[in-house]
């Protein structure tokens, strides 16, 4: 029963941020509401951690998981995917490895930049 | 025969089977190349085309699955409530990184998009594939992408960064927890994340972190694109 109800938490906070995705006039998508709106729930107390652990704990343990069907779906693609996997790939490539050197340095040098200033002060 | 594998059960069931296999391989060799979710995905497609499966068959299983994925998007709000007080204290350098992160992702992808000469349509369903395929998904289709390509370059990104994780670490010397983590999650999502929390509890939890900013910092970096 409590592994049932956490569920229905969590299903329902999905549900109802669908409904917010769709009176929103931008693409907002609804699982990103979600995932605000039970981070608001938990800040403001509303809902409690033990409330969903469980459920929660299975869901992020498995996250990779749940890509699985979405990536095996590729192959309805495969002709198109093989006209473009060199581009495709050098872009996953290149971006990844940018993406990753741009996050890190520039967090070095935020970091730096808040060492430098509690030094003065 | 086909009605057989139509059955949502064969979807779930296989599934599981091809991850647990996935899952295996990877604890047995340790190599990071053989990612569970790129097993267990080369395992169904052959095994459906071998035995000529159709794909709708498998999805009336894999749809199930599927439904997973916005109700475990919506937990990363735990892991970010978890470290609150991790969050609280080093919110600067999680703001400036990841959105540092997410501008140069999309905008080196928009270059690139530009320079292989990709129409809109492939360029838009790539653009926001550094973050987690829900978010990607729901960007892209606004944005007029097609979903799956979006799905294929989320995962090839998320694989790509797992297992570029520990060797950009090091090339980057980036010795704080802090900063490997909101890297690994900026650039690779939920798939990153699973090895960044593999590399440390910090590093987890700031990958997170970063790919639930990251992915609304994207959300809001795309809708001034389609103004």
């Amino acid at each position: 029963m409590k592994i049932l109800c956490q569920i229905g938490v969590i299903f329902s906070i999905c549900w109802i941020s669908e409904i917010i995705e769709s009176l929103l006039p931008f693409p907002f998508p609804a699982s990103v509401i979600s995932m605000v709106l039970l981070l608001i729930l938990l800040l403001t107390n509303v809902l409690k951690l033990e409330h969903i652990r469980e459920k929660a704990d299975f869901l992020l343990a498995n996250m990779a998981f749940f890509f699985l069907p979405a990536l095996v779906g590729v192959m309805e693609y495969r002709d198109a995917l093989q006209q473009y996997l060199v581009p495709l790939l050098v872009i996953c490539v290149v971006s990844t490895l940018l993406t990753f050197a741009a996050t890190a340095l520039s967090i070095r040098a935020v970091l730096y930049l808040m060492e430098r200033r509690k030094k003065h002060v | 025969m086909s009605e057989l594998f139509a059955s949502p059960f064969f979807g779930v069931a296989l599934s599981v089977l091809a991850f647990w296999v996935g899952v295996k391989i990877q604890k047995k060799t340790k190599l990071a190349i053989c990612n569970p979710l790129l097993i267990a995905a080369i395992l169904v497609i052959c095994l459906l085309l071998i035995f000529r499966i159709p794909y709708d068959a498998y999805n009336q299983g894999g749809s199930l699955i599927n439904l997973f994925l916005s109700p475990a998007t919506a937990c990363l709000a735990i892991s970010i409530y978890n470290k609150i007080q991790l969050l609280r204290k080093n919110w600067l350098p999680v703001v400036v990184g990841c959105t540092v992160g997410s501008v140069v992702s999309m905008g080196s992808i928009l270059l690139m998009c530009r320079l292989f000469a990709l129409d809109a349509a492939i360029t838009a369903s790539l653009l926001p594939k550094s973050v987690t395929t829900s978010i990607a998904v729901g960007v892209a289709e606004a944005h007029g992408g097609i979903p799956s390509f979006t799905v294929a370059a989320v995962c090839i990104t998320g694989i790509l960064g797992s297992i570029a994780a520990p060797f950009l670490i090091r090339l980057f010397r980036v010795k704080n927890p802090v900063a490997a983590g909101l890297a690994i999650g900026t650039c690779s999502h939920a798939v990153g994340t699973s090895k960044a929390l593999e590399i440390g509890e910090t590093e987890g939890a700031m990958s997170g972190l970063a790919m639930g900013v990251s992915g609304l910092i994207t959300v809001v970096f795309a809708l001034f694109l389609t103004l």
